[in-house]
């Protein structure tokens, strides 16, 4: 029962990551992959259908921790608050930027400022959890967010904006690899290495596999890079113990709920893809 | 002002906010369902359109209630860790239900309508409408079942310090839950009702040639306002003798409650009376020809947002001291904090939810204004959806 929820937020939190991330990633590009505001505004809607989807990842997986880790949740959001403060400004920014814009770029500043915010405020959090520089990691999580960004645009969009996405991810290859060892090397001792250095090392083959791929392969590689860092971060901290759990009867209660609205949420997000997926002439 | 105070002020400032989107949201969801559901099976064209019209205005409400709705959640982690510390096992079920149930599908359901439209069938498309309509107010039922709790804790033990919960049938069948959601419900389509009737009259007022168009949204508007608010009274005054009952307290708690008490029941009943008068002079049109009350309808827009106001101060000033009736003081709640950290998060939240609500109300009256697109040009229901 217990394993059952740790795995459950870990994949709600993975999700999130996995899937706001190239959301965050696609707004602090979609300035450069256009020659013009029409080409921008096209780069910015190949992310927007997913908006509302994406986001919820992370209300599910914060609802989760909530109701079947709430001595964590406390513990978590109170003891880091400023940096969550941050996070939740920047997603509150973005969220209505988002919105706001359709075609009118005077939205661009909000929308960057706030994929910029909730990008560095998740990287902050990292650095406070394992002691390494957290300009380091902030600096680390836009640039895998870029980078995702950068893959998702390149594989949706045919034409001169997929092009250009294609090239500014490619130049983000690096970068994101070289943030990996620094990440590992500059942190504090952690309780558990195994977990850290494996998940480091899956996230430095990730970020080089999507330099030598294209299209899904290489957005499939930077979505599970976004993935992982922080997931990994609070196994190798062992954040999440049993002893922050909620006691049996509020797990049962919960599980029945789980097990219908996750398959429901996954099939109706897919349904979404498939909708609006890419059409090759 | 004290940490605690910052605190306090933050969460009633966010959640008045956080209120006012989500009446809206649920008011303006079910008569776009009823719209579509209309325009399913007719097919008349303006149904179509007063979907699409009205569903756009529901959607930039939605998408930026949503904002407020993420902060709300992390608002009790952030500044409340007293309250999951000692109760987070009973409260926080209801309200993990509720972010999954409702929130997680709610939205994935919402965005699968918006890209749905012209490439789903009808019907799937119909469905979705309502499946967005039932996970809404699904998400209204367990926030009241949590509040409830709040109110009047029931079903819970407590062990070494920290409640535990052991009966979730208990929670559901609290009088202070059972008492408050019908009323809540009323409330939204109240909200629903009075807006539509108040954008369609003042297209009447600017003569706006979308004649048919108009007169259909105003009438469901009547119509949703008249069987809402009987029902949103009765249900409001239902909560009297639970409330004596359960927390004889309530009202001498603080002074001055009274005031916001009787201006909401005051809205209630003006409102009952306003959309009784006015069915019988829907007929021939002749609520539109005498001109005068459409005026009225117009100012009317926010006068049930201001008595929900009124009744959730009501409900959660008179539950202080407690945050937990009885069992917890909201003073013993409170994250252990600096006063600077409250700060900023006072200035960071309540600067952004008043940028939200200015920005939410000044798109949804421009929309509202322009009134629907020609029948040639039709534009997508959602800036969303722009570029596909």
């Amino acid at each position: 029962m217990e394993t059952l929820w740790i795995v459950l937020l870990g994949l709600l939190t993975a999700g999130y990551f996995a899937l706001a991330g190239f959301d965050y990633g696609t707004a602090l590009l979609f300035r450069l992959l256009g020659r013009d505001d029409r080409e921008r505004t096209r780069a910015l809607g190949a992310m927007t259908p997913f908006v509302l989807g994406n986001e919820v990842w992370l209300v599910a997986a914060v609802g989760v921790l909530f109701g079947a880790f709430p001595r964590l949740e406390g513990e978590l959001l109170s003891g880091h608050h400023t940096v969550f403060v941050l996070i939740v400004t920047g997603l509150v920014l973005f969220t209505a930027s988002v919105q706001l814009r359709g075609t009118n770029p005077a939205w661009d500043g909000p929308l960057i400022a706030g994929a910029l915010a909730v990008a560095i405020g998740w990287g902050w959090l990292a650095a406070d959890l394992t002691g390494a520089p957290p300009l380091l990691w902030a600096a680390g999580v836009v640039v895998l967010f870029a980078l995702h960004g950068g893959t998702f645009v390149a594989w949706r969009l045919p034409g001169h904006a997929g092009h250009r996405a294609r090239v500014l991810a490619r130049s983000l290859v690096l970068p994101s690899a070289l943030f990996v060892p620094a990440a590992v090397l500059l942190a504090d001792p952690v309780r558990h290495s195994t977990p850290g250095l494996v998940g480091a090392a899956a996230v430095l083959v990730l970020v080089l596999g999507a330099g030598v791929t294209t299209g899904r392969t290489a957005f499939l590689c930077t979505a599970v890079a976004c993935a992982l860092p922080i997931p990994v971060v609070f196994a190798a901290q062992d954040v999440v113990g049993p002893e922050t759990m909620a006691h049996g009867t509020t797990l049962s209660v919960l599980t029945p709920v789980v097990f219908v609205v996750l398959p429901l949420v996954l099939l109706f997000q897919f349904a979404t893809w498939w909708m609006v997926r890419v059409r090759h002439a | 002002m004290d940490p605690l105070g910052l605190a306090r002020t933050q969460f009633a400032t966010t959640t008045s906010f956080h209120f006012l989107f989500v009446l809206l949201t649920l008011g303006l969801v079910t008569l776009v369902a009823v719209m579509q559901t209309r325009f399913t099976l007719t097919r008349t064209p303006v149904l179509e359109r007063m979907t699409r019209f009205w569903g756009r205005i529901y959607v930039v409400n939605y998408a930026l209630g949503i904002a407020t709705g993420i902060v709300m959640e992390f608002q009790f982690g952030l500044n409340w860790s007293g309250l999951s510390t000692y109760a987070g096992d009973v409260f926080g079920a209801p309200l993990a239900i509720e972010t999954l149930v409702a929130f997680f599908l709610e939205s994935t359901f919402l965005g699968l309508w918006i890209f749905g439209w012209g490439r789903l069938n009808r019907w799937a498309h119909l469905a979705l409408i309502w499946l967005v309509t039932v996970t809404a107010y699904a998400s209204a039922f367990w926030i009241m079942v949590a509040n409830g709790f709040l109110q009047h804790p029931v079903g819970y033990e407590e062990h070494d310090g920290v409640l535990r919960l052991v009966d979730l049938g208990a929670l559901l069948a609290n009088p202070t839950f059972t008492a408050a959601f019908p009323h809540v419900v009323g409330a939204a389509l109240t909200v629903g009702g009075v807006f539509v009737v108040g954008v369609s009259a003042f297209h009447f007022l600017r003569r706006t040639p979308e004649v048919d168009f108009f007169r259909r949204s105003l009438r469901l508007g009547v119509v949703t306002t008249a069987l809402a608010t009987p029902f949103l009274i009765g249900a409001g005054i239902a909560q009297f003798p639970v409330i004596n009952h359960l927390q004889p307290g309530k009202m001498k708690a603080m002074p001055g409650l009274g005031i916001p008490l009787s201006f909401m029941m005051l809205i209630g009943v003006v409102l009952l009376l306003a959309s009784w008068i006015t069915l019988p002079l829907l007929a021939r049109d002749w609520i539109v020809r005498l001109r005068f009350p459409l005026y009225l309808m117009v100012f009317s827009i926010p006068l049930p947002f201001i008595a929900a106001i009124g009744g959730w101060v009501v409900r959660e000033v008179g539950r202080q001291p407690w945050l937990v009736y009885g069992l917890l003081r909201t003073e013993d709640a409170m994250s252990p904090v600096s006063a600077t950290s409250m700060l900023i998060s006072f200035l960071a939240f309540t600067g952004v939810f008043a940028a939200l609500a200015v920005a939410d109300w000044v798109l949804i009256s421009r929309i509202a204004r322009r009134g629907p697109e020609p029948e040639t040009a039709p534009q997508p229901v959602s800036a969303l959806a722009l570029a596909l």
